[in-house]
């Protein structure tokens, strides 16, 4: 059994292709559900930071009402106004104690001033760091808030001012100032950060610029897009450097706004989490696959093999060859076949064995039949054969004295046809002969064989003028004398029909017909219609009057059976009157 | 005709045209004189190792040659010449086997046995008695055999 190179086989392919494919799904299967996750998680993730903005936005816009609405109530109070307007000890307790019920002892970064109109601070809660420089009064700035500013480099700060005004005509004699200050610290940050989520950076400043603080230090102004925004509570995503995605708000009424913000790798770590874990089950997957493959495979290549090996061994003859492949699939319905058919296999060979025996017994049968045929023909018809010729001769020798002419003659009649019959049954007995005998293949020097032919001929011929050319002949393989017999009878032939010839001419030659040698024996005798070529070689065909050429008719009945025995062909070219060329072929020596 | 006791040929031969051409080429060269035919092998080894109850039997006579044809009723030729060549007695009495067979298994088989010659019988009388008395003045004349 010829072993299939392993790159071939359908064990290696079949997994192989399977891999191939399992690992192309789940790789596409994989990227797609990446890719959602990730688009997921940015949706969340942008979601979050609006809704962080947005409560943030809410709370402060809450907490700037209050204020506006007690600095509001403080500038109304009556005290207050007359403080204002007229100063004195009891007005000074009367205002500290209103300021006090907005900005409490425990609250640090408050501050609150009481300014009259021409710009000198009557009182002051507070840290005085925090002490302000307000613009000059403008009826209108009453309750906005204004952009932070940063004071010793730290701070950060932001006031809303109330204007106080007269009672009766209500010109303004001086405003309220409330200072705050944003707590700038790694602990602010991290308390308000807490209050988000932990992982998401809340960024304050000035809608209109710096400054900017990120609640633990100052830091520079967000980036412009964010700060193009509607005095509104809408918030803006926006991814910023490829690794942040926020939203930003103002809030409403203030020159103040708000951003949140979550770094992309932080929104994608879940993500790249999913990716690790699906990989790792991707390439489960893909490893049962390919053993799965290989293990199908295997199922179908094992009774494959044993099939291939049976066959394998069925024709190199040992026939009893069965594969064992159980089941109900194709592969067992195969190997089902396949016994069946080693089986009629087997069967048909030894039916045909048993008909080879049959037919050699029955063809030896035959054959001893025909021997013990040709032995009766060749004893029992030759007796009487006999006893006709020698009495007829006895007849002739003892009594021919008392014989008219006339029955002389008849008794000749009768010698000259019982001799013809004699030659007959020799000539038809060696023809048989040459049908049974075995060939005894041998390289045979044609050359040689046709000189010893020649010379025989020659001694029979006598004293006629006979030329006999042999040209060089290439060897043969053959019986020899079979080949012997087959050459002697053509040229016997030859030098028969050239006997009215003077001289008679008989050249032997061979042609170079490729794979075989062409011989042929030619003569200038008397030749025969070509239209009765084809009846030469019959036994017993002549195609001259016995009392012109004698002959039986079985010498070139013995050319052909020999040269056909022997594989070759025999053909003959002539015209009446013109001479006659004999071919025949034979295997070269070279051949076997 | 002759009796046993003066046998020089011994002619086993079936056929009595044969047995009388091969007489009469025999005569031709006045070689008949001593000539005794069997017709059939069981004559033939009679004559040879019979009980005497045919006459033939006179321990002592030893012809000269033996013309043995192959085909004979009850015995036939090869038979008779195995039994011959078996026995001290008669194994160097030459034996020509004179008969029609061209066959080569049994000219083979002749020789094997031990047939001092083999000739096929020619159908063409000129021929046949040639060969007849050829073989007859061969070995009664020309052979040498053993004292």
């Amino acid at each position: 059994m010829t072993q299939l190179p392993w790159n071939w086989s359908i064990e290696r392919k079949l997994p192989v292709f399977f891999s191939t494919l399992l690992l192309a799904v789940v790789l596409v299967m994989l990227g797609a559900a990446y890719q959602q996750v990730r688009t997921a998680a940015l949706s969340f993730a942008s979601e979050r930071v609006k809704r962080s903005t947005k409560e943030w936005v809410n709370a402060s816009l809450r907490s700037t009402a209050q204020q506006r609405s007690q600095l509001a109530t403080l500038v109304a109070d009556p005290g207050v106004r007359d403080f204002v307007a007229s100063g004195g000890k009891r007005g000074r307790d009367w205002a500290l104690a209103a300021l006090r019920r907005i900005a409490p002892d425990n609250t640090p970064n408050v501050a609150m001033e009481v300014w009259d109109s021409d710009g000198r601070r009557l009182l002051l809660r507070g840290d005085s760091v925090f002490a302000s420089d307000p613009a000059p009064l403008a009826a209108s700035d009453s309750g906005t808030v204004s952009p932070y500013r940063v004071q010793h480099d730290t701070l950060i700060l932001s006031d809303m001012q109330a204007v106080v005004r007269r009672a009766t005509e209500g010109a303004a004699i001086g405003r309220v100032v409330v200072v705050r200050r944003l707590n700038v610290s790694a602990l602010a940050r991290q308390t308000l950060t807490g209050i988000s989520g932990g992982d998401m950076s809340l960024l304050i400043g000035n809608v209109d610029g710096d400054p900017w603080t990120d609640l633990e230090k100052i830091i520079p102004g967000p980036p412009a897009e964010a700060r193009v925004l509607h005095d509104s509570l809408t918030t803006v995503s926006y991814e910023r450097g490829d690794a942040k995605i926020g939203a930003a708000a103002r809030i409403p009424g203030t020159p103040i706004m708000f951003i949140s913000e979550l770094p992309l790798r932080q929104v994608f770590a879940p993500s790249r989490v999913y990716l690790r874990r699906m990989s790792l089950i991707a390439a489960m997957i893909v490893l049962v696959g390919a053993l799965g493959a290989w293990w199908v495979s295997r199922r179908i290549t094992n009774p494959l093999r044993r099939i291939t090996t049976a066959a394998a061994a069925i024709a190199s003859g040992d026939l009893g060859q069965h594969v064992d492949v159980p089941g109900t699939d194709e592969l067992g319905q195969l190997g089902r076949s396949f016994n069946i058919m080693a089986t009629e296999v087997q069967r048909a060979r030894s039916d045909l064995e048993n008909q080879v025996v049959e037919r050699t017994k029955a063809l030896r049968e035959t054959n001893a039949e025909l021997e013990a045929f040709s032995y009766s023909v060749s004893h029992d018809l030759r007796a009487p054969l006999r006893a006709i010729h020698g009495f007829a001769r006895i007849l002739l020798e003892d009594h021919g004295t008392e014989l008219q002419p006339e029955a002389k003659r008849v008794l000749g009649v009768i010698d000259e046809n019982t001799r013809r019959m004699g030659q007959l049954i020799d000539d038809l007995l060696s023809f048989s002969r040459l049908g049974r005998k075995e060939l005894e293949t041998a390289r045979v020097d044609m050359a040689e064989l046709v000189r010893g032919v020649v010379e025989e001929v020659r001694r029979h011929a006598g004293d006629r003028p006979l030329e006999i050319t042999v040209s060089s002949l290439p060897p043969a393989r053959g019986d020899r004398n079979m080949l012997r017999q087959a050459v002697m009878n053509l040229l016997d032939n030859a030098a028969k029909f050239t006997r009215k010839r003077a001289p008679g001419r008989i050249e032997v030659g061979h042609q170079d017909n490729g794979a075989e040698a062409v011989y042929y024996v030619k003569d200038n005798g008397a030749g025969f219609d070509p239209r009765y070529a084809t009846k030469l070689f019959g036994v017993f065909q002549r195609l001259h009057r016995a009392d012109e050429f004698e002959g039986t008719g079985v010498g070139l009945a013995i050319v052909q059976r020999v040269v056909s025995r022997h594989g070759g062909r025999v053909w003959a070219e002539g015209k009446l009157d013109a001479g006659a060329t004999f071919y025949f072929t034979l295997p070269g020596a070279s051949d076997a | 005709m002759t009796q046993p006791h003066e046998v020089e040929i011994l002619l086993v031969e079936d056929n009595p045209s044969d047995a009388e051409l091969t007489l009469r080429a025999l005569k031709q060269r006045n070689l008949a004189n001593q000539v005794f035919v069997c017709h059939d092998g069981a004559e033939a080894l009679d004559f040879f190792f019979g009980d005497g109850s045919h006459g033939l039997r006179e321990i002592g006579v030893v012809p000269k040659v033996i013309l043995l044809d192959l085909k004979l009723p009850k015995v036939d030729g090869l038979e008779v010449l195995r039994r011959l060549k078996e026995e001290a007695r008669t194994k160097s009495i030459p034996v020509v086997v004179l008969t029609s067979s061209r066959e080569e298994p049994d000219i083979a088989r002749a020789y094997r046995l031990g047939a001092n010659s083999y000739i096929v019988k020619p159908v063409d009388f000129e021929a046949f008695a040639r060969a007849v008395s050829d073989v007859g003045l061969y070995w009664l004349l020309l052979n040498h055999p053993p004292r």
